[in-house]
């Protein structure tokens, strides 16, 4: 496991300081590539004040310590679009954004796999056939086109949901009104991310239970009397659900960018959001900084599904790796 | 308790119907221990996924257990019958424990379907039983990767024991375990077995001849041969399982290994008639045009239409009587062969040993035809070959071949390769030119020896030994004979040249499919190459069986003697000491008597018969007496205490 902690401990190195070297590597000096053409609208006084605030000020190395001490003070500069500290405005919309990837995740996942193993038990069957074509189709839908659909339908026309946002504004709910509140805002992204995620996990699953079923275990299984509904979970899906897990976390990352359109389709003030609309408005300091944060949740994700399966696998435990290393 | 009735299974694949099995029947009673072996692909785990209601492809025919049809049995009546009443160890290929749970988890799994909830006594069972199969309990908790192969299988010997079944199905129990884990095991599945039944499947025999009492021959899909797992190991009837047999090394064989010729059949396109007859060394029109069904034959069952293994040639009490000169002029009588008898089967090697002057070569003379004995006959197929007549004599001559103990007298100097090779097939009538030139060109080939003009027209003196010896086993291969004398074929050669020779020799046999008679005075070189072994003495058979039997357990003391007298690279001198004795009365009593350091009263007055001993037969009164002495040997006794 040691070895892992160095894994990550090394990525985080490698990605600190690509975000610190990149701008200075582009032609030109780096407020240029940050700021753009906004920096010829600044006051000289104001360019010495911005390139103080970002530590441009002595030898390289001077400003690589003057960043990684910023990073760790939490300061990952100031965003002139929003008018506040760049770390400040992606506190605020975090909690939107894992609220909506972590449920639609959830959600996802459990279908998916659920399909998934009735799917690759009866592979070849009628179910499995209807649901490979329903799968497949629903895979040819982008995002923002299953948001605008969904939004088109079930909001616009039936009126069953919120147009856009997280909350409805200055309504003044409280307790358990609030939290209906933010479900019924929370239903149709979550849903356009969910339809989107369950070919992904149902295809996977499906893959990995039909290679499961081959394995002589199952052989086994079946030769000890044991109910079919027992082997097909307890020991097809448990060995097959692998590579769900492994995945689960390269997801993560993929979701973070995968919101960005959702959010903006149905205006939800999540990070994917913020970053449209600093993309937008050239707001570097904002961009970069909600691309840290992107990059931190996925090594996190990451780590936590290394936790995850050697709990699930124990051949991916400590003494089974020696043991796999030396076959 | 277990009826198995003209059970097929069938796949369909890619390349189209596969018949995996084809009217299967076997019968296991209660308590029964059976075999069924078979090389890799003959259906032997189908056959056993069958009657564990696995098997993916279409099964027709019928399965009975006490009477109940197992082909009709729903998954949910399965549920019931598995592990319960009918348990399998499968053949262990790897990642047959599932890697995510516990050695003991699984084993304890099957009880606890049938017991919900009894979890204090699945522990108890589960490790008991693994205690038993001779695991720790460390390896209980084991995650199974981390185990070895033995330690696997026993784990799964324990859990197909847990619910208590009837009847126990092992598949391959024993195979790629090291001999001491293999030996372990296989004493542990003998003591379970004292109270199931069993049903072996293997290819490997010596497990099978351990732990089963019965066995079936199993090949591409049907059943060869059925009987008493000893004497069909030993003394098989079908050509196949002498094949099977003749393949399977074990620690006192002493004739090199040989494969079965051939290819194992594609079972898309399974042969016509008898799966086994484009491999057989026997087969006829029929075998290829009808299958044969399996017929009650003494203690088992075959399915052979020529009824097993055929008898190509048989001596029966065969005497030559030369005159001799005697003491002023008289002319005397001695007998060069005297009462012999020899049986060859069908693509065997016989090997006859014995030392020079105990009549060896004029008893091949005999047999070959060349030779009219005084009395006795010689048959060839159950045709007296000396009374045979014109155009079957000549096919006779045809069929039955013999090498010469000298090449360089056995041919004309003046005539070249090719005409040497040319000329039985011209005697005989066979072909016109071009195929004959053909035949002789394919015939050198199979020797290895080159086709090519320059050495077609070589002179026998051009040659050396080794190439001229080949030119007359050329020369007799171009008959494409069944039965093969050799005469001391490699006596005047070198050990290099002698080994290629005879290794030339025992392929040839193998892929033409002829039995060879070799005659030889050189013991070892008779272990090497014989699948059964003949020693004479004075014109006489005094001991004859497998191989593997005769040097391991030899009865006759000449025998032993010619043994102990075997070439060895050890360096003490012989302490050879013939005892000469008179006997009270000459040309009665046995005629071993005289060196013989056994011998007591009974052996100067009567001839011992040649009787059966086991696998052997042996013509000594004081047979028991070397067996006994036999069995005392300290070496084999240690080892039986170890497993």
């Amino acid at each position: 496991m040691k070895r892992r902690y160095l894994d990550y401990i090394l990525a985080l190195v490698v990605i600190l300081s690509l975000n610190f070297f990149l701008p200075r590597l582009m032609p030109g000096d780096p407020l240029t590539a940050i700021y753009g053409d906004a920096l010829l609208d600044m006051s000289p006084e104001l360019q010495a004040q911005l390139a103080e605030r970002y530590g441009l000020e002595g030898t390289l190395g001077e400003q690589f310590i003057t960043y990684v001490t910023n990073l760790l003070r939490g300061d990952l500069g100031y965003s002139y679009y929003f008018g506040a500290p760049v770390t400040e405005v992606i506190l605020e919309a975090l909690p939107w954004t894992l609220l909506l990837v972590g449920s639609s995740l959830l959600i996802s996942t459990f279908i998916g796999v659920l399909i998934g193993i009735e799917s690759g038990w009866r592979h070849g069957g009628r179910l499995d056939s209807f649901l490979i074509v329903a799968v497949m189709f629903l895979n040819g839908i982008p995002s923002f086109f299953m948001g605008i659909l969904l939004l088109l339908f079930l909001s616009f026309q039936l009126h069953l949901f919120p147009l856009s946002g997280a909350v409805t504004p200055f309504s003044g709910y409280t307790g358990m009104a609030l939290v209906m509140d933010i479900l019924r805002h929370l239903f149709l992204p979550c849903l356009a991310l969910t339809l989107v995620q369950i070919p992904r996990n149902f295809l996977l699953m499906r893959n990995s239970m039909i290679g499961v079923i081959r394995t002589p275990y199952i052989l086994t299984a079946q030769g000890k009397g044991l109910k079919e509904r027992v082997i097909q979970y307890r020991h097809a899906a448990r060995g097959a659900l692998l590579p769900i897990i492994t995945r689960l976390g390269m997801s993560i990352g993929l979701l973070f960018t995968g919101v960005l359109f959702i959010e903006t389709v149905f205006a939800y003030p999540g990070t994917g959001y913020i970053f449209y609309l600093a993309l937008g408005k050239h707001d570097f300091p904002m961009v970069q900084g909600t691309l840290f944060f992107i990059t931190l949740f996925v090594l996190a994700a990451n780590f936590l599904t290394d936790v995850i399966s050697a709990k699930i696998d124990p051949r991916l435990r400590e003494h089974a790796y020696q043991l796999l290393d030396r076959t | 308790m277990l009826d198995i009735n003209n059970l097929k299974v069938t796949f369909d694949t890619r390349m189209g119907e596969v018949n995996v099995l084809n009217q299967v029947s076997l019968k296991i009673a209660p308590g029964e221990r059976v075999g069924i072996i078979g090389e890799s692909g003959s259906g032997k785990t189908t056959l056993a996924l069958s009657i564990m209601g696995l098997v993916q492809g279409q099964v027709q025919g019928s399965i009975k257990y006490r009477g109940e049809e197992l082909l009709d049995k729903r998954e949910e009546d399965w549920e019931k019958i598995r592990s319960k009443k009918i348990s399998m160890v499968f053949q262990n290929t790897g990642e047959m424990l599932n890697p995510v749970y516990t050695l003991l988890d699984q084993v304890m799994e099957p009880y606890l379907k049938v017991n919900p909830g009894k979890k204090k006594e699945a522990f108890n069972r589960a490790s008991n039983l693994l205690k038993k199969v001779g695991l720790r309990e460390d390896h209980f908790y084991a995650y199974p990767f981390t185990l070895s192969g033995g330690e696997v299988q026993r784990g799964l010997i324990a859990m197909a024991l847990i619910n208590d079944p009837e009847l126990l199905i092992l598949d391959e129990p024993t195979s790629a375990l090291d001999a001491l884990t293999r030996a372990e095991l296989i004493r542990l599945l003998d003591e379970i077995a004292q109270n199931k039944t069993i049903l072996v499947i293997s290819h490997d025999l010596s497990t099978v001849i351990k732990l089963t009492r019965r066995t079936a021959v199993l090949y591409a899909g049907s059943i060869m041969e059925t009987g008493p797992t000893e004497s069909l190991l030993r003394e098989p009837k079908h050509p196949y399982s002498r094949a099977l047999v003749r393949a399977y090394p074990t620690r006192t064989t002493v004739k090199d290994l040989q494969g079965i010729r051939g290819e194992f059949p594609s079972l898309v396109e399974p042969p016509s008639g008898c799966p086994f007859h484009p491999r057989c060394t026997q087969a006829l029109e029929k075998c290829s045009q009808e299958k044969p069904c399996l017929v009650e034959a003494e203690e088992g069952a075959l399915a052979c239409h020529r009824g097993g293994i055929i008898t190509l040639l048989r001596g029966e009490n065969l005497v030559r009587r030369f005159p001799r000169q005697g003491k002023e002029g008289k002319e005397i009588y001695f007998n060069a062969v005297d009462g012999a008898g020899v049986t060859l089967k069908e693509g065997e090697i016989l090997a006859l040993v014995g030392e020079s002057g105990s009549g060896k070569t004029t008893l091949a003379h005999i047999l070959a035809g060349i030779n009219q004995p005084t009395e006795g006959k010689v048959y060839f197929q159950d045709r007296e070959i000396y009374s045979l007549k014109g155009r079957e004599k000549k096919d006779l001559r045809r069929r039955l071949q013999i090498l010469f103990q000298n090449p360089q007298e056995a041919v004309s100097h003046r005539m070249m390769v090719h005409d040497l090779v040319e000329e039985p097939l011209e005697i005989q009538g066979i072909g016109d030119k071009e195929t004959r030139v053909q035949g002789v060109k394919e015939a050198l080939g199979l020797v290895g020896l080159p086709g090519d003009s320059f050495f077609l027209h070589k002179y026998p003196h051009e040659l050396s030994g080794g190439e001229l010896q080949r030119v007359t086993i050329a020369r007799a291969l171009v008959m494409k004979p069944k039965v093969l004398i050799a005469d001391e074929p490699s006596a005047s050669l070198d050990a290099s040249v002698q080994a290629k020779m005879l290794k030339l020799l025992m392929h040839l046999q193998n892929e033409q499919g002829f039995a060879l008679f070799l005659i030889t005075h050189d013991l070892a070189l008779a272990g090497k190459v014989g699948d059964r072994v003949a020693v004479m003495f004075l014109g006489k058979i005094v001991e004859e069986g497998p191989t593997s039997e005769v040097f391991r357990f030899p009865l006759h003391p000449y025998t032993e003697l010619l043994l102990d007298m075997a070439p060895s690279l050890e360096r003490e001198v012989p302490s050879l000491r013939r005892t000469v004795k008179l006997k009270e009365e000459e040309g009665k009593g046995c005629p071993y008597y005289a060196h013989c350091p056994y011998s007591t009263e009974l052996c100067s007055r009567e001839e011992p018969p040649l009787k059966e001993k086991g696998f052997q037969r042996v013509a000594c009164h004081r047979a028991a007496a070397l067996e006994k002495k036999n069995n005392n040997n300290s070496y084999y006794k240690e080892i039986k205490k170890v497993l």
